[in-house]
Formats: structure tokens, sequence, C-alpha cells
């Protein structure tokens, strides 16, 4: 649920944008994070453990534990807790292993 | 690029550091991993106190404001969303923008890298709907998200306690604080008065036996003295206390010493905050778990020792700042935490073992 009316710092939600979590629209607000967007709308299941394949969400929202990690416009293994929320946004679950990035082809 | 003075983390301790060194003519450069500076006051909707002197009470995020104001006027260049990633040969600081990384030459570097929360762990702990205290404020104060609406707080440190205010004032039910020990270990206590009189039930020498739920918190038993209860709660906050980040001052090669009272292993310092590497200083929660006044506090020390090296102050004038800072220091911060933090330089200044420190 998002906070519309906060007790110290009142209304501060005003530009919404529409995020995308596996193809279905969601409604977020810039500023808001992925992680924190997606909670919003009831989603805290962000992806699971490589080894035992257990769920896994959002913990420390600063970026230090990467318990939070999605895979976001095509990038794998993007902290969402410390990414801001765009228009249009395709969002996934971190399901396994991510793709390396690679600019060049191997030698 | 080529800056004076660079600073590593725009939270207070940083941002105070840099008010220091750029109001003397310094030319600054702040790397934050964050899209704005503040750090962790940009959430702080309570009321900090005390503060040093020179500022009044003010609420977390009034006081993130009030400093970013401050180093409008002079020449600090904030690199925000960018991160330090490590350190060349000739001691120039990787920076990254998540795409390209490029080297910075600073004549030298102040560290203010602040503190990690430390989890509690128990059965099923990472499932999601379980946090630190500090996501939960995060997403109330910064995203605007409610976190859960049945919670429990595992903890009760004056943090734990703001926090499990402002998740009732946002209307998150707050079913009961769970404290290991025989008491609540927040320091003020009129903080445990407001929420007993607000009916939060507070279970001592207890602690979360087992989380249960599907993909995400739903139940949990709770092992009292006597009982175990089951809660159904889908949100639980857990206060495992804070720790330095100290990832830099590895990659620089600083010494460490542990000291408990100021949250664990902490690089070395002297009393004007400079590491044992020469061009590096160090402040706020990196050197040692405060409050937010003495934070600011040792910001100022670490820039007025930053200035004087850059040959901006006297020595003279150094010194007789350092020691007014040093003395509100003594009467801001907690009583252990400046015992330890006095302890902890003794420690490197008149070492007793020759070999005491882990590099």
């Amino acid at each position: 649920m998002h906070i519309e009316k906060h007790p110290v710092l009142s209304r501060q939600l005003l530009k919404p944008v529409t995020i995308y979590f596996n193809d279905q629209p969601y409604q977020a607000y810039t500023q808001q994070s992925v992680a924190a967007a997606l909670m919003a709308n009831g989603i805290k299941k962000l992806g699971v453990s490589r080894k035992l394949v257990q769920s896994r969400g959002l913990f420390c929202s600063r970026g230090r534990c990467c318990s939070c990690y999605m895979t976001i416009d095509g990038e794998d293994h993007v902290r969402s807790c410390m990414t801001e929320v765009e228009e249009g946004m395709r969002i996934y679950p971190n399901m396994d292993d991510p793709e390396v990035r690679r600019e060049f082809d191997e030698d | 690029m080529k800056t004076d003075v660079l600073i590593i983390g725009g939270g207070p301790a940083g941002l105070s550091a840099a008010i220091e060194t750029a109001s003397r003519g310094l030319d600054v450069t702040i790397v934050d991993e964050a899209s704005k500076l503040g750090g962790q006051l940009n959430q702080q909707t309570q009321e900090m106190r005390p503060l040093p002197s020179v500022y009044e009470p003010m609420r977390g995020f009034e006081l993130a404001n009030k400093l970013i104001e401050q180093i409008k006027d002079f020449n600090v260049r904030p690199l925000l969303k960018h991160r330090v990633v490590g350190f060349y040969a000739d001691g120039s600081a990787g920076i990254t923008d998540e795409e390209n990384v490029f080297p910075i030459k600073a004549k030298k570097i102040i560290v203010a890298s602040g503190a990690a929360e430390k989890a509690v762990a128990f059965p099923k702990w990472t499932m999601p709907g379980i946090m630190t205290i500090g996501a939960a404020q995060i997403l109330i104060n910064r995203d605007f998200v409610l976190p859960g609406r049945e919670a429990v707080i595992v903890g009760s440190s004056d943090f734990a306690m703001e926090t499990a205010m402002q998740l009732m004032a946002v209307g998150t039910r707050v079913k009961a604080i769970i404290e290991k020990q025989s008491e609540a270990s927040a320091k003020e206590q009129e903080k445990v008065s407001e929420l007993l009189r607000n009916g939060i039930p507070f279970y001592f020498n207890s602690f979360i036996k087992e989380a249960r739920g599907n993909g995400q918190v739903e139940q949990i038993d709770i092992e009292m003295p006597d009982e175990v209860i089951t809660l159904n709660v889908d949100l639980i906050c857990m206060d495992g206390g804070r720790m330095p980040i100290l990832d830099v001052f590895y990659q620089l090669g600083c010494s460490f010493g542990f000291q408990e009272e100021l949250g664990g292993w902490v690089p070395q310092y002297s009393n004007t905050f400079q590491t044992d590497r020469e061009d590096v200083f160090i402040a706020g929660n990196a050197a040692g778990i405060s409050t937010q006044g003495a934070l600011l506090l040792t910001g100022m020390i670490a820039g007025i020792s930053v200035s004087e090296e850059l040959q901006t102050i006297s020595p003279a004038e150094a010194n007789e700042m350092r020691e007014a800072l040093w003395k509100e220091l003594g009467l801001l911060e907690y009583k252990e935490v400046y015992s330890g933090r006095v302890k902890h330089l003794e420690n490197f200044t008149s070492p007793v073992l020759k070999d005491q420190f882990i590099s």
C-alpha cells in the first residue's frame, strides 16, 4: 500500500508512473525504489536463493545485503532497493544465476 | 579528475567534513551511492538531539537539508549514484557510475562510509517480509510504502523504539516487541514508556523460535520463558545493532582494532581522525557507532585536520578548534562510547604490543 498522507511529511507521492512486473502493469511513484514500489503493490517475493531456492525479498533497503536482486530493463542482478522506478520499467524476479554482461566476444 | 579532498560518503559526517574543508577554499568532491546527499538522515523524522551547539534541535531530514544548503556556497562537487570500487597503484580512487570506471586523484581522502545493520538470525529469517528496522524506516519515510499491516519488532534499542512509533503512525499494528534480555536496551526510557502507554506488549527473555509462510512471512512462534506463543504477522523488523562499513579501509590497507563499544572492528585513528595512512582520514559511524550529534563532530574534526594538512589553517588554530570539538564530543556522546573511543585512540597512539593490529 502506498502511504498517500504521511503523518510528518504529508502528501509526497505526486508523479505516478507505470512499471511492469512479469509483464503485468503496476502503479508506482517517481522517487520510489523498485523494491518499495513492488511492496506497495503487495509483491514481497523478489527472487529465490541460488542453492536452496528459497524466497528472497527486500532486507536492508540500502544496497548492502543484495537480497533484493532483480532483472531490471534487461540487466540481471540489479539491486532493486537502490534503483528508482522509471515509466515503463520492465522488471522480472531473480530466479537463477545471472547472464554475465559481455561487450566483446570471448577469446 | 583531480581534487583537493575526496569524501567517500555524503551522510552527516561526510557533509560536515565537506563544510569544514570547502569553506576554507579547498576543492571538494563527495562520492555517494544514493541519489540524494544526506545519507540515512533523509528518512529520520524524529528529532535529533543533542546536536552540536552550532545547530538548533531539528528533525533528521531537516538536518540533512540544512547541511546540503551549507555546502551550496562552496566549491563542492557531489558525485551521486557513484561508487568507489577500488584504488589504483598511484593512490587514485576508482569511481564508477555503474557504466564506466574513472580515476580521481585526491590530495587527501576522508572516508565516511557509515554503518551497516546487523541481522538477528532465527529459522527462516531470510523470508520476504523480514527486514531490518532501518529498511522499514526507509520504506515508510522515503518510499512512502507501508511495509506491513501486522508487525513485531525484534530488539529494543532507541532506534527500534522510534521505528515502532513511526510504524504505528502510518497505520501498522505493532503486536509486540521481542527482547532476548530481561529489560529494554533503549537508553531513553521515555520511548519505552510511550510504547507501553500505547498498549504494546514487551516480551522479555524471549526470541523468535521460527518464522513460517508461503513465499513471505505469515506466522511466527515466540519462545518465552514459560510458553511458546504463535502470532500472525506480515512484517518482522529486526534490530541487530550496527557495525562500521569497512570495505574502503580494507582496500586502502588501513589497520584495524577491535573496540566493542564502537561496534566491533574499527579502523585505527588518532585524535586528528587520521588513520595509519597519512593521506586517509575517517569520520562518522565508520569511526565508531554513535549518535547523530557526535557523527557531525567527528566530521568537523576530520575536516579541520585535512584543512590543516593542506595548509589553509595554522596548526595552532587547528589544535584549538579540535580541542573544543573533542570536549563537546565528550559531553554529547554516550559515556561508554566516548570512553571506548578514547581507549581506541590510546591503543593506536601508544600500542602495548608491537603486532596487535590486523592490517
